[in-house]
């Protein structure tokens, strides 16, 4: 829905997106270096939204509202921060966790920043035979809809790998930069289209 | 059996401590016997909370603030309704502790 809203707003870039489709970004994970050696506990009992439980996961979880993220802190000072929609919220959010482990009084920088992974989805608006796809494109595909109902398509340029449903949504995710994501979603756009299943 | 001293933090533990205090204070009781009796009260309250009370409450608020750390969960809840069978409470603030207590038996 928030898709169809956005396409309606700003007119797509027809040169860029010749599908007309644009895919939303829907999870950026990053991760950066505080470049100094954490006490978990200390941050566990005296930050908010925290959690540390040492026997099953060797890193504080913590939540920040806005933008709504989680991260993954460890003792070692590197920090991972999941759950941002687009690379600056992620980049925001990573300086805010940053911020809040300096205020608790650790020496933290902010080093390597780097985006890991973009997933990214968006809907064809119309049902496509996998089998036949996964046929014709044996080498990239992997449908076995006893253990999965999608369609893994591993796309060698760019390296992405995408999750198509009988549905037409569709998942993209392996991502470094998002314009890998809209390549590889207008490189298979046209598969979809030969695949596309006609309606009874 | 290990027991929690979470429970002397309530109105009734509090209510004992300041009262035992007051009687060690006048010398009305060794130091050693009021710790006991504390003692025995972590276990009472764990004892009742468990065999005797059936009542259930239900509690919905919006989480403020959230904490597991030395597997204890600590919650701040804004605008909180308490339910139970027969009535509800509104509260505007409430910071619920709680423990594991199978971590007792282990």
């Amino acid at each position: 829905m928030a898709e169809q809203g956005l396409e309606g707003s700003q007119p797509v870039d027809l040169k860029k997106h010749p599908s007309g489709i644009v895919p939303t970004l829907q999870n950026i994970v990053s991760t950066v270096n505080l470049d100094c050696k954490l006490d978990l506990k200390a941050i566990a009992l005296q930050a908010r939204n925290a959690e540390y439980n040492p026997k099953r996961f060797a890193a504080v979880i913590m939540r920040i509202r806005e933008p709504k993220t989680t991260a993954l802190i460890f003792a070692s000072g590197k920090m991972v921060c999941t759950g941002a929609k687009s690379e600056q919220q992620s980049k925001l959010a990573a300086r805010k966790y940053a911020r809040i482990i300096q205020k608790l009084g650790f020496p933290a920088k902010f080093k390597d920043f780097k985006i890991q992974n973009i997933v990214g989805s968006c809907d064809v608006k119309f049902p496509i035979r996998l089998e036949g796809l996964a046929y014709s494109h044996g080498a990239f595909s992997s449908y076995e809809p006893e253990l999965f109902p999608g369609l893994i398509y591993r796309m060698k340029q760019p390296k992405i790998v995408l999750l198509i449903f009988v549905s037409g949504k569709i998942v993209l995710t392996g991502a470094k930069v998002r314009d890998e994501t809209y390549t590889a979603f207008e490189n298979i756009y046209p598969v979809l289209t030969e695949f596309r299943k006609n309606q009874q | 059996m290990a027991t929690f001293e979470l429970y002397r933090r309530s109105t009734i533990g509090m209510c004992l401590t300041e009262t035992l205090d007051e009687m060690v204070n006048s010398g009305t009781l060794s130091p050693e016997l009021a710790i006991q009796v504390l003692v025995q009260f972590d276990k009472s309250m764990t004892e009742a909370l468990e065999n005797q009370v059936k009542s259930k409450v239900t509690i919905k608020g919006h989480l403020h603030t959230y904490r597991f750390c030395d597997n204890v969960w600590t919650f701040i809840l804004q605008d909180a309704i308490f339910k139970s069978e027969e009535n509800q409470e509104h509260v505007d603030r409430v910071k619920i502790v709680a423990c594991d207590s199978k971590l007792l038996t282990q």
